[in-house]
């Protein structure tokens, strides 16, 4: 048995510490690329969103390195993700691959005991301390992960020599991925923390502040939306989110288990927009807007995969709450076709103009989005 | 009397003889918008952004024609009514996408349906809608099971072989025509003649809206073509439907697309038509599911029509023209050789 899973940002890392840690035979399919892409989208139906297509390339090129055993997350909800792992298995069927599928609920009604019992099963019935000292020991890697990400954002916008932050955030991921046990990983966290210090930055930089929000696996995919964080950082951007792979398996995976909700601040900014959860991401990215206005950022960058409907809804409300917030709000949508010329082009004029805002506080510039800017103002 | 304002739209084609008659019990004027028209499908474009699925455009127009005719507009926010089954977003957010586009908007009465948090959260939504009009509780429980009377009439009337426009029109409840336009007519129930039997699935809003598919329906019945939709399965028959394709249902309105297909793949029908407007994000998964089935299957022909507000007339009919075609040559090819 041979285990593979779909990339979504750095998440690998803690899947790859679970199964080395469980004895568990596995193998991670190369990072999402161009090829990833073209051989998804090829196999996938016409208008899904490009979530789907990219981790059915995942798997695909996972069973090309050998898999036989597919990871799949499942269950009901407010978007069409639940359908991905039935619709996914039966295209690759079709395509000839022959693999069974373990599919695990992060979702409403998922259970978190359930994903515990899939990952126990895996490793042939392992003693339950060894699977949760295996699940405690993945957690930690992306908690450091995302850390050492939040410094990461810090830096991009401020050093001098560009792209040396993203440098050694690529050895880091490494690192992070090879440590063996929670000493080796402290250090290792640590060490970065020092080398991300010793990047020269321009220390009296006042950087623009931008909110990154929308859709869960657009926002940590950094392939899946032409690397936005980066190319912002060029710009001299800084970029925050409240998404990071550590906060979302703590949300969807324990605290909605157990029917906690730690958004009800952000549900409560969105209200006067939208009063309902309509799936996806959309009642966070209302809400985050609302909040991050209310910080002093410079601005939102929404990202939303083409077609998908809870943030064309976000999308709908967004230029009021950007009126009312008095905060710009730029929405990119990302699908096989997304260039990555055009999106530079666009993240410039976003720039230009939060700059503009910012020369001229007495402005009070009115908020706008720009994909409505020609209409409705 | 306090209007109640209804868009022609969305789950018009489903609720409207069960609103209405909740409405009208409780002493409201309900106030239906007028068909489609190109004016009102554009003024709706151009409030919502481009990715938005036409459908919901089409709603957007249609609220737009009736704010300065209404009291109130009644936008509910469905999010599921089976257990662990939900409903696309555009249903979910329908009344804040409404209220944040159209600022001139009347009150919305924005009840949230979702039979998970219990029935009575359902009842206690439905009586705060019909506080609105009335304080006496009975008039509003009344109320609620003429309308559920109302709803039955209305499913039995379309089982027994009509789509939802002419089932309006034989309960009297279609509005959409004056008298004497309605006198002159073709009436639209199956005519004599047909010698073909299609299945036409897809959600009813993008079936019935005449003006978005181009009269597909009419045009169908024009050429000699008798027709069934899901709504003449009976809901038994949608569910096994589902049941055969995708095992257990995830959408909400999943039992019209994928649930007719279930059923019509097996049934005696000489092909189906799948009608889905570009974007939608349950179709993209459903249709591709129907697809592969009907491709296993062999001996059903299929075709799917993608519309969206750029559907050219001409295009539509060319390939409706097409599919007859095939499936009348096809059913004189089989008919010689089974004689």
């Amino acid at each position: 048995m041979k285990v593979t899973l779909p990339h979504m940002g750095n998440i690998y890392v803690a899947f790859s510490a679970l199964f080395r840690a469980l004895n568990i035979d596995f193998v991670i399919p190369p990072p999402c690329s161009r090829r990833t892409l073209s051989l998804g989208a090829r196999h996938s139906p016409e208008f899904v969103c490009v979530p789907f297509k990219l981790t059915l390339g995942n798997y695909i090129e996972g069973l090309e390195l050998g898999a036989d055993t597919l990871l799949m997350a499942a269950g009901p909800g407010l978007c069409r993700f639940g359908y991905y792992a039935k619709l996914q298995a039966e295209v690759l069927r079709e395509l000839g691959f022959q693999f069974q599928v373990v599919d695990t609920q992060p979702f409403e009604g998922g259970r978190i005991t359930g994903i515990a019992k899939k990952i126990r099963w895996l490793a042939n019935d392992a003693p339950w301390p060894k699977v949760i000292a295996a699940v405690r020991f993945a957690l930690a890697k992306i908690a450091v992960l995302d850390d050492l990400e939040r410094i990461i954002h810090c830096v991009r916008a401020r050093e001098l020599v560009k792209g040396t932050a993203t440098k050694v955030w690529q050895e880091a991921i490494r690192a992070i991925d090879v440590a063996a046990d929670s000493r080796t990983l402290h250090q290792t966290k640590t060490d970065y923390i020092e080398k991300l210090g010793s990047i020269p930055i321009a220390e009296d930089e006042q950087p623009l502040r931008v909110g990154i929000i929308g859709e869960f696996y657009v926002v940590l995919e950094p392939f899946s939306n032409g690397d936005v964080e980066i190319e912002l950082g060029k710009l001299g951007v800084e970029v925050a989110r409240t998404m990071f792979v550590s906060e979302w398996t703590k949300i969807s995976l324990f605290l909605s288990a157990l029917g906690l909700s730690p958004k009800r601040e952000i549900f409560r900014a969105a209200n006067p927009y939208l009063k309902r959860d309509v799936g996806g991401d959309g009642w966070e990215s209302v809400g985050e807007t609302v909040l991050y206005a209310t910080h002093g950022f410079d601005g939102m960058v929404h990202l939303a995969p083409f077609t998908c409907m809870p943030e064309i809804i976000a999308q709908n409300i967004l230029p009021t709450v950007s009126r009312q917030s008095d905060i710009p709000v730029l929405t990119i949508t990302c699908d096989e076709q997304m260039g990555r010329a055009g999106l530079v082009t666009r993240l410039e004029a976003f720039v230009d103009l939060m700059r503009r805002r910012r020369r001229a506080p007495l402005h009070q510039g009115r908020g706008l989005n720009l994909a409505q800017s020609r209409k409705g103002r | 009397m306090t209007k109640v304002g209804l868009p022609r739209a969305l789950l018009y084609y489903q609720y409207y003889p069960m609103w209405r008659t909740f409405f009208e019990e409780l002493g409201a004027e309900v106030v239906v918008s007028v068909p489609t028209t190109r004016a009102v499908l554009a003024a709706g474009s151009a409030r919502v952004v481009a990715e938005t699925c036409l459908p919901t455009k089409v709603y957007c127009g249609h609220v737009l024609t009736l704010v300065d005719k209404v009291d109130y507009l009644f936008i509910p926010s469905i999010r599921s009514i089976e257990r662990n089954v939900y409903n696309c977003s555009k249903f979910l957010g329908l009344p804040d996408l409404v209220r944040g586009t159209i600022k001139e908007c009347p009150p919305i009465l924005d009840i949230d349906i979702d039979i998970n948090k219990g029935e009575k959260a359902v009842r206690n939504q439905i009586h705060w809608l019909g506080r609105h009009f009335t304080h006496n509780p009975f008039k509003i429980d009344r109320a609620i099971r003429r309308a559920l009377a109302m709803d039955e009439l209305y499913k039995q009337t379309t089982q027994s072989g009509l789509t939802p426009p002419e089932a309006l029109q034989k309960l009297g409840l279609d509005d959409s025509i004056s008298g004497e336009k309605r006198q002159g007519r073709r009436p639209l129930w199956p005519s004599e003649n047909s010698d073909l039997k299609i299945a036409v699935i897809g959600h009813p809003y993008n079936i019935y809206d005449g003006y978005i598919n181009h009269q597909l329906i009419e045009r169908l019945k024009g050429m000699e073509v008798e027709i069934v939709t899901s709504e003449m399965v009976t809901a038994g028959g949608l569910d096994a439907g589902t049941a055969k394709l995708v095992g257990k249902p995830y959408w909400t309105y999943e039992d019209e697309v994928v649930g007719a297909a279930g059923y019509y793949l097996d049934e005696d029908v000489d092909g189906i038509l799948g009608v889905v407007c570009f974007g939608c994000g349950p179709d993209s998964l459903m249709i591709d599911v129907i697809q592969r089935a009907a491709k296993t299957r062999k001996n059903k022909p299929l075709m799917i029509l993608t519309i969206d507000e750029h559907t050219g007339e001409a295009g539509l009919i060319t390939r409706l023209e097409a599919f007859l075609d095939m499936l009348r040559r096809r059913g004189s090819r089989l008919a010689k050789r089974g004689a």
